[in-house]
């Protein structure tokens, strides 16, 4: 708190204070909630505006797409395999049959586990390395340097990233889709001898399966960059602040994607399939 | 006395010191001098067991602590301090308890006893004021002079200052180096210092080494400095850009 | 972007591997050191109650929206299988087994590893870009003792008391969004869980809890001592901090979850 609000607060009577004081935790919240809209809404409004650097769009995509690549199908491999394992012997024990397990599963894959999950992962490693390469940018003046030149930030930083971000993550989810998917047969398979082709069935999906994916993949893909900018953004301080803009961004970018999760899958529940 | 004997360093493809020998006697100021770079701080960090030779000895007072594991270095850094060229205080506490915290974990003493014993080493460099406040609301200088405190509280019998002076205000640096002086008269203190502040060199300094590409160029008083005609210790004396160094 | 020969690919592939391999070692190292502070136990209990109180107070709230939102989710997918299948009945056993034994872990896992590890690398990681590190072992203060074993209790023990908090309030998240959504009242949800949710499930769930906890507190550690490069070196070691979490968390549970079956 600021001398002027300690002052302020310290005249106030005691049950005024308590109520002042939980306005104090809501500060920081608010702030930061409306600076992501800031830099969301300019960003949106630059990426429509020409010139845009495609280069480094391009680049970016590389940055995000295949440098996480790895990380997203190793992660959502495992995942698979521990859904199957889990879900298995809680069918065996439940209910006895496991012959729908992949249908459920492939449902479950489109509407939550992919979608989400490969967020996550982004949200960690997207989500700092923005954060500290924009940061790192701020507190050694090189986005001063950027103004200087009349390069506006956010277009010339933001936007790119932004595009890259929104297919990136469409993709990355695609793929990690089809790596949970696998490693489930694989482990349906092995562990509890589920035919192959029985485990492949697609009767269960419906059009809402695949627009809520792609409404998630959207939604994140653009949240979390655009988070991760914010936090970088507001550096400052030198190392100190580059690692609290990344702990920042990747906190913010979790819940964000958390939130949206709840958001969509309620909409996606009460539109399609109730 | 401390004892530097055919010290080589390299850091990856970069030979740093390439058979380096020195010899500091005991309450001497010794100032260890060299453009940025020259491996000033490198040599010294020796002492203290922070970096290790490739190859080479050093004796600390009789010592060998060449091949010393990190804990045998603790009795040695308790007698031989250092203060950092950052000024390194911990930034999440006050600046009383920066110098608390060694008091604390080396004498057993209470909590507020500590804390009493480091005021009086804040007087010392004259911080005591401003004791209860955190090292970022202050300036380079001022930083320095707590760390200095700091590294007074085991009372050591040898100080290796990493550029105390570099960056900081005329005033500050003039207190820094009465500081030394002082270490040295009253208590005995053995100096080392690293540094390229020449008002410090001729003001303070008993003997003068002076580092170049890895191996000494020069070695005496400050008098010896002024009156060699080695052209590389002159140029670097008398801040010429031409030359036959290479900066 | 050059087109890749098999050679540089398998020599680029080599030296990735090193890396990681660098960085297992390294954690291994860590651990051991940390472990070793335990027989006999010697630690700075004042940093201990510091870093527990820090870590708890920074956690706790995210802790609790995530596992709320959690336990909403869950039932929210599970209500719509259990409405296809007609099996009310089953929702408070669907969401609530699947909360305990995995996704309330690994969820807490994930927010606790970037919220709590993600600080810790970066506060290390300052702290060695800046010497606070070396100015430690010059005063003749050990790291791991000071440092680092406090940092560790906190992580480990806050990770294993939040997944409890979270477990519960996720079931609390979960009832309440069976009732505003799927019309099931919390008292069905509440006995479907108790009937068909065995203890086995919970301890399941806090022992990989403990598991996740000892692993981000080590990951966090090794990445924050092992910075370098200034502001730039210490954004990189929060990134590769939490990426090495994210991935450790999701292997650790596969494993233990084929373990314990």
């Amino acid at each position: 708190m600021t001398k002027h609000t300690q002052a302020y607060v310290a005249a106030l009577s005691p049950t005024q204070r308590r109520i002042a004081q939980l306005g104090v935790l809501f500060v920081p919240i608010v702030t930061q909630v409306t600076d992501i809209l800031r830099v969301g809404s300019l960003a949106f409004y630059y990426a429509f505006k020409k010139p845009i650097r495609w280069r480094e769009v391009v680049q970016q995509s590389f940055f995000i797409g295949n440098r996480s690549l790895a990380f997203v199908m190793i992660v959502l491999g495992f995942l698979g395999m521990i859904l199957i394992f889990q879900s298995g012997f809680q069918a065996k024990r439940i209910v006895g049959d496991l012959q729908g397990m992949g249908a459920l599963y492939l449902q479950l894959l489109f509407r939550e586990f992919a979608p989400t999950v490969t967020a996550l992962m982004l949200a960690t490693r997207v989500g700092t390395g923005i954060a500290a390469e924009i940061g790192s940018m701020v507190v050694t003046e090189q986005v001063d340097a950027l103004r200087m030149n009349n390069a506006e930030p956010i277009q010339y930083l933001v936007v790119p990233r932004l595009i890259a971000s929104i297919v990136m993550t469409f993709v990355l989810s695609c793929v990690a889709l089809c790596v949970a998917f696998g490693t489930g047969m694989f482990v349906a398979n092995t562990v509890f001898e589920v035919n192959v082709a029985t485990f492949y069935n697609t009767s269960l999906l419906e059009w809402g399966d695949l627009i809520i994916f792609s409404l998630k993949a959207l939604a994140y893909g653009i949240t979390i960059p655009i988070i991760a900018s914010q936090a970088g953004l507001s550096a400052f301080g030198g190392s100190e602040g580059v690692g609290t803009a990344t702990t920042m961004a990747v906190v913010n970018a979790s819940l964000a994607v958390t939130i949206l999760d709840f958001v969509l899958s309620g909409v996606g529940y009460i539109f399609f399939f109730s | 006395m401390i004892e530097f004997i055919d010290i080589h360093k390299a850091f990856g493809s970069k030979q740093v010191l390439r058979g380096v020998s020195l010899e500091v006697k005991k309450g001497e100021i010794m100032f260890i001098i060299g453009s940025s770079g020259a491996g000033k701080s490198v040599l010294v960090k020796h002492l203290v067991g922070l970096v290790r030779p490739d190859a080479g000895r050093v004796i600390l007072d009789g010592v060998e602590v060449t091949n010393l594991t990190e804990e045998e270095y603790y009795p040695i850094r308790k007698r031989c301090a250092m203060v950092f060229q950052n000024s390194t205080l911990f930034d999440s506490m006050t600046l009383l308890d920066n110098v608390a915290l060694p008091i604390r974990k080396h004498f057993k003493l209470s909590l507020a006893e500590a804390r009493s014993e480091a005021k009086a080493k804040l007087a010392l460099v004259n911080m005591d004021q401003h004791a209860e406040r955190y090292p970022a609301d202050f300036g380079d200088g001022m930083r320095k002079k707590v760390a200095i405190a700091r590294a007074l509280t085991l009372n050591p019998d040898f100080v290796i200052f990493d550029e105390p002076t570099t960056g900081i205000d005329p005033i500050s640096a003039n207190i820094v180096d009465r500081l030394i002086r002082d270490l040295s008269d009253r208590l005995g203190v053995t100096s080392i210092v690293v540094s390229h502040d020449l008002r410090s060199i001729f003001g303070v300094a008993d003997r003068v080494a002076m580092l170049y590409k890895g191996q000494f160029v020069l070695d005496g008083p400050p008098s010896l400095y002024r009156e060699t005609d080695n052209a590389i210790v002159q140029q670097f004396i008398n801040g010429r850009p031409q030359g036959p160094m290479e900066v | 972007m050059q087109a890749l020969s098999p050679l540089k690919l398998l020599s680029r592939f080599g030296a990735s591997f090193m890396e990681v391999a660098q960085d297992v070692g390294g954690m291994a190292v860590l651990l051991y050191k940390v472990i070793r502070c335990f027989f006999p136990p010697k630690l700075d209990g004042m940093e201990t109650w510091r870093n527990l109180y820090k870590v708890g107070v920074k956690s706790a709230p995210i802790v609790v929206v995530t596992a709320l939102l959690t336990g909403a989710i869950m039932v929210i997918q599970s209500g719509a299988l259990v409405a296809q299948f007609d099996a009310f009945g089953l929702l408070g056993w669907g969401a609530g087994f699947a909360t305990l034994r995995e996704v309330g872990p690994i969820m807490i896992g994930l927010m606790f590893s970037g919220r709590v590890g993600a600080n810790n690398t970066a506060e290390l990681g300052t702290m060695k870009v800046t010497d606070q590190i070396d100015a430690l072992r010059a005063l003749a203060i050990d790291p791991i003792t000071y440092l680092l074993v406090p940092r560790f209790i906190a992580i480990v023990l806050m990770m294993f008391l939040l997944t409890i908090v979270g477990d519960l309030t996720a079931l609390v998240g979960g009832a309440y969004t069976g009732q505003v959504l799927l019309g099931v009242s919390p008292s069905l949800f509440a006995s479907s869980v108790i009937e068909y949710i065995k203890l086995e499930d919970l301890f399941n769930g806090l022992f990989k809890a403990f598991t996740f906890g000892v692993a981000i507190a080590v990951v966090s550690s090794h990445y924050g001592m092992t910075t370098s490069g200034g502001a730039v070196g210490v954004g990189r070691s929060v990134n590769n901090s939490v990426v090495a979490s994210a991935v450790l968390i999701f292997v650790l549970d596969y494993f233990i979850t084929s373990i314990l079956h």
